[in-house]
């Protein structure tokens, strides 16, 4: 066992997502949020994850945390199956899986005060002994993510929310973890501190060898931060590939449309935008076939006939539509 | 051996620094609550006089004498507050003046305000201690867990609400038997339905917001979750529904020692006092006017309490 | 062209713990009708506190406008009295707030929300309210069956959208846009942005446009504002501002992008924190952070340089707009 872990070496991913289905009731049947979904992120490394708002991304994370029971599926953290650990268990993993939320509003308690959110989960798993260390633990945590010292004892209504969302990092990190899931953690700050808070996650990282699955909408950001990156419509992966190769040339149409549409902070960097049909179409109890033939300028009645699979379409990047080559 | 000493006397003094911190901090808090209770005068004058209620409650014995407020001295019935009589007691004529008057039976009414300050206060805040702790952990079981806890816990409520009060609590007396502690639980049993209903709507729509996840996530079990992170979130409601039913168990004390099955004559309480001066309102009102205006004074006072503790509560009111 | 909100010399205070945050410090502005106008600034800078002070609603009791003044279409907002203040929010002035469960009810359904706001400001019968609330919803990118779901049943950027179709549902006259895209990816960005666009075409709205992403401005707005610890410390049209940035903050801004056209390793924050809000220094807020930072800055606080309709609050063209300043005066004296 342990020598084969050691012969797979470095690459070997400490995260392998395979199967992972979510589906949710809901008033006129079963949701499918998350269907059918496999990745892996090797150890170090950074897995970006974009695709259009309501597709399924945090429910992804949160799956990855136990935060919602899979439908299907198996999460392998580092040899464990997360999905059936025990509540000892699940404790356990918790000190090294954490994750970042993706609204500061409500992520944190408004009765409690940043001194109390940051120390907590340390209380829980009683990592320091006494107030002192807790005190000095808890004020470092909150000036490695930029939080001044006078906060320590103010209340969530009274800060902006860059500094809440910095709150929830100090929180994450709290329990040196070693994979986080990042929630759009930085869509809520302002370029500067974001600035800030990738170098901290990438310094992070370097230091201590963490391995990230970093949501997001913002793709330059995405670009800056990942070495892979995922997209995903409607619940489904529907293009995988590493980054700088998947942004030089994307493959699926969505990648395409998605990538055409990064507003640019230059006067008249207008490039030409593909506009998507709006038509949207619902998760609830989705017929089979490309999920995004609806909305695809390629589309053809076979597009709706059979789910298209993921496959790899040239070196490392995998790709789910029927059609993939005519785009290589 | 001295090296072990040493390290048990710093391990001693670290304790105690951090048990110093702890208080101070502690104390900090507290002295921030109190200056944002202060700030509202209408809870510090209802604390006032809700303290000063207990208090009298505590010392009554001291202000009269139990058996002086329960022995009938006919002679002196239907006195007008301030007027003075002699009263034939423990083997003596003594001259009392009756502060309040008295009341058919010759009582004095302060005197049995004083004495039934104890029941009334007790039974307040004691129903609504027991409802509350009984009532809140169902409905947390029930809000929080749902499923199969929540339909069995939600369909007894229906049960228990669809019987009248009233008869629910005879029901209770008249099989536990007469006594205070039994008047209690009726009172007490009456309102768990109110506060499960509450707390269970209020964990609702507390527990699908996002901090609640990240609690889970930072491995917080249940019961932390529960006491630390929702409960208080859910404060206000449940404090305004509490200070409402301090009043209503008192007033449900009175009806029901008025149905004969809570406090009995001679025993003062202020519920069977109102009932008793009913029939001689038209001749001596005072004997309505002072058991009144007491419930009033104390239900109000409770109410206005509540509102003060609620705002104290929430940092978002805090400057 | 008649303003539509006029602000001058705001100040708003926030009284917390005995300690005074300055959110707002002597901020003027003006909004065109019409106009879209982006508002960046850092985290805390006061974006939100601007815009709820401009509905009046900064929160009590902690919050508090100190000074100043707020004229929206002519009247005082800050002397309206509360009916007025309602009347004006929701039907005039529409607010999209940053935090996008501020403005939603848990225990009510998304639909039942917008039909509620739409028969608010509109004469329409239950069903039509209905039918309108799921047209919204479909406008933003939502299927309208899910119409009869709850907010804790929808994604981040599904909120965010909700909150959207409501604030849209009304025509305002002018919309307070705190953030509103940050949880939205880009497709659906563009989707909604088009939808305002379209709004501010038709009804003539006017847009207060918060946000951090500068790409976003560019492409939107017509005006810029950059606000740091208050203060709009730098002002003009986008060709102005993006074409050439003078204040040092905004320099900074721009350079901590990261570039999506080249590769970098690290990139470049400006460096330190934002000053205490609870005790700002006497010069220029942003002195100790600023890479050009001279001796007079630190002691004296700048003013409003004006170089042809771009102003910036910064000693290092105090002299440029000294120049400029005396050649406009002189231009008006001569009107
Ligand atoms: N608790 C829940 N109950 C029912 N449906 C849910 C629940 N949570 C999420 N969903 C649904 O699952 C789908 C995916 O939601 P998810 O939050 O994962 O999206 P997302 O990709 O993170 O979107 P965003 O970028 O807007 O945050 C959505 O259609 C959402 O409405
Ligand atoms: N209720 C309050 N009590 C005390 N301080 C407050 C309160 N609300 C806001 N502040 C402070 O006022 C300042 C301005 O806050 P504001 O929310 O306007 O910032 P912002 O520019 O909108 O930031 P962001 O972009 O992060 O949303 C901040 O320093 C904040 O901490
Ligand atoms: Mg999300
Ligand atoms: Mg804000």
């Amino acid at each position: 066992m342990s020598a084969a872990k050691q012969a797979s070496g470095a690459a070997a991913p400490i995260l392998r997502v395979s199967g992972l289905k979510k589906y949710f009731q809901s008033a006129h049947g079963k949701l499918h949020a998350v269907d059918d979904v496999s990745f892996d992120i090797a150890k170090g490394k950074t897995l970006g994850m974009v695709g259009e708002s309501g597709c399924g991304k945090s429910t992804t994370g949160r799956l990855l945390v136990r935060l919602h029971e899979a439908t299907a599926g198996s999460i392998l953290y580092d040899g464990q199956e997360v999905t059936a650990a025990s509540d000892r268990e699940l404790k356990k993993l918790r000190t090294r899986m954490q994750m970042i939320f993706q609204d500061p509003y409500s992520s944190i308690n408004p009765r409690h005060t940043v001194a109390n959110i940051i120390g907590e989960p340390l209380k829980i798993h009683k990592k320091v002994k006494g107030a002192a260390e807790y005190e000095d633990r808890v004020r470092s945590l909150m000036a490695t993510v930029g939080l001044a010292d006078r906060l320590y004892d103010a209340y969530p209504h009274e800060l902006d929310g860059g500094r809440r969302q910095r709150i929830g990092i100090a929180r994450a990190l709290a329990l040196d973890p070693e994979f986080i899931v990042c929630d759009e953690p930085v869509s809520a700050l302002d370029v500067s501190i974001q600035a800030q808070i990738l170098n901290l996650l990438m310094d992070l990282q370097d230091k201590l060898g963490l391995t990230y699955l970093f949501i997001t909408h913002d793709l330059s950001v995405v670009k800056h931060i990942s070495d892979d990156i995922v997209i995903m419509y409607m619940g489904q992966i529907v293009e995988r590939g590493p980054t700088e190769e998947l942004f030089a040339r994307p493959i699926h149409p969505y990648g395409q449309a998605l990538l055409s549409a990064i507003p640019v902070p230059k006067l008249n960097a207008r490039k030409e935008r593909i506009i998507l049909k709006s038509e949207v179409s619902s998760p609830i109890d989705p017929k089979p076939g490309c999920r995004f033939a609806p909305r695809c300028a390629y589309a053809s009645p076979e597009c709706a006939a059979a789910d298209p699979a993921l496959r790899e379409v040239s070196p490392g990047r995998y790709v789910a539509c029927r059609l993939a080559e005519q785009f290589v | 051996m001295s090296a072990s000493a040493t390290t048990t006397t710093a391990v001693a003094a670290g304790r105690g620094s951090n048990f110093a911190r702890a208080l101070r901090r502690s104390g900090r808090n507290f002295a921030q609550f109190w200056r944002q209770l202060s700030r509202n005068k209408l809870a510090v004058i209802s604390l006032v006089i809700v303290v000063g209620f207990a208090g009298v409650a505590i010392f009554a014995d001291l202000l009269y004498e139990y058996d002086f407020v329960t022995s009938n001295s006919l002679e002196n019935a239907l006195l007008k507050p301030g007027e003075s009589g002699t009263v034939y007691y423990h083997d003596k004529d003594i001259e009392h003046t009756f502060i309040l008057g008295s009341d058919n039976y010759g009582r004095d009414i302060l005197g049995r305000l004083v004495h039934g300050a104890r029941v009334s206060m007790i039974i307040g805040f004691a129903a609504v201690a027991i409802s509350l702790c009984a009532g809140g952990i169902l409905g947390s079981i029930a809000g929080y867990k749902g499923g199969l806890f929540d339909t069995l816990i939600m369909r007894a409520t229906d049960i228990l609400l669809s019987i009248p009060t009233i008869l629910l609590a005879i029901a209770i007396v008249a099989a536990l038997g007469n006594s205070f502690f039994n008047l209690l639980i009726a009172i007490a049993s009456s309102m768990i339905p109110g506060y499960i209903r509450i707390v269970r709507a209020s964990i609702i729509q507390v527990k699908d917001q996002e901090f609640v996840e990240a609690a889970h996530c930072i491995g917080a079990g249940d019961f932390r979750i529960v006491l630390r992170h929702i409960l208080p979130n859910i404060t206000s409601p449940i404090i305004v529904q509490s200070t409402l039913n301090v009043g209503s168990a008192i007033n449900w004390a009175a009806s029901l020692s008025f149905l004969g099955l809570g406090i009995l004559p001679p025993k003062p309480e202020w519920g069977n006092m109102l009932s008793e001066a009913r029939e001689f309102i038209q001749y001596a009102p005072h004997l309505l006017f002072a058991p009144g205006l007491t419930i009033l004074i104390t239900v109000l006072a409770y109410n206005l309490i509540g509102d003060g503790l609620r705002d104290a509560l929430d940092p978002k009111l805090k400057r | 062209m008649e303003n539509i909100l006029e602000i001058s010399d705001l100040r708003v205070h926030y009284f917390s713990n005995r300690k005074t945050v300055r959110a707002v410090n002597g901020l003027s502005m003006g909004m065109e009708a019409g106009k879209v106008l982006g508002l960046v600034g850092e985290t805390g800078a006061g974006k939100t506190t601007l815009a709820l002070s401009i509905l009046n609603m900064v929160r009590a009791p902690q919050g508090k406008i100190v000074e100043g003044s707020i004229r929206f279409a002519g009247a005082d907002v800050l002397a309206m009295g509360k009916r007025e203040l309602r009347d004006m929010r929701g039907k005039d002035v529409a607010m999209i707030f940053q935090d996008p469960m501020t403005a939603l009810n848990p225990v009510l359904t998304v639909g039942e929300q917008i039909a509620e706001t739409v028969r608010k400001h509109e004469e329409l019968s239950i069903e039509d309210a209905w039918k309108k609330a799921q047209a919204m919803l479909e406008t933003v990118g939502i299927p309208a069956d899910r119409a009869k779901e709850y907010p804790h049943q929808f994604s981040g950027g599904m909120k965010q959208r909700v909150v959207i179709a409501l604030a849209l549902a009304c025509n305002p006259k002018l919309l307070l846009a705190d953030e509103p895209t940050t949880a939205l990816d880009v497709t659906i960005q563009a989707q909604v942005l088009d939808l305002m666009r379209k709004l501010i075409r038709e009804n003539g709205t006017s847009v207060l446009f918060i946000t951090h992403s500068l790409g976003l401005v560019a492409e939107n707005c017509d005006e810029v504002a950059t606000m740091y610890s208050g203060e709009i410390v730098e002002y003009g049209t986008v060709d102005q501002v993006f074409g050439k940035a003078l204040h040092p903050y905004t320099q900074g801004l721009f350079g901590s992008l990261p570039d999506l056209s080249a590769a970098t390793d690290r990139l470049k924050p400006i460096p330190g924190l934002m000053p205490d809000p609870t005790a700002l220094p006497k010069g220029c807020f942003f002195c100790p952070r600023c890479p050009h930072a001279m001796d007079i800055c630190a002691k004296e606080h700048p003013a409003d340089v004006d170089l042809g309709g771009h102003r910036v609050k910064c000693h290092l063209y105090a002299a440029a707009g000294a120049a400029k300043g005396a050649a406009s005066a002189a231009g008006r004296r001569a009107e």
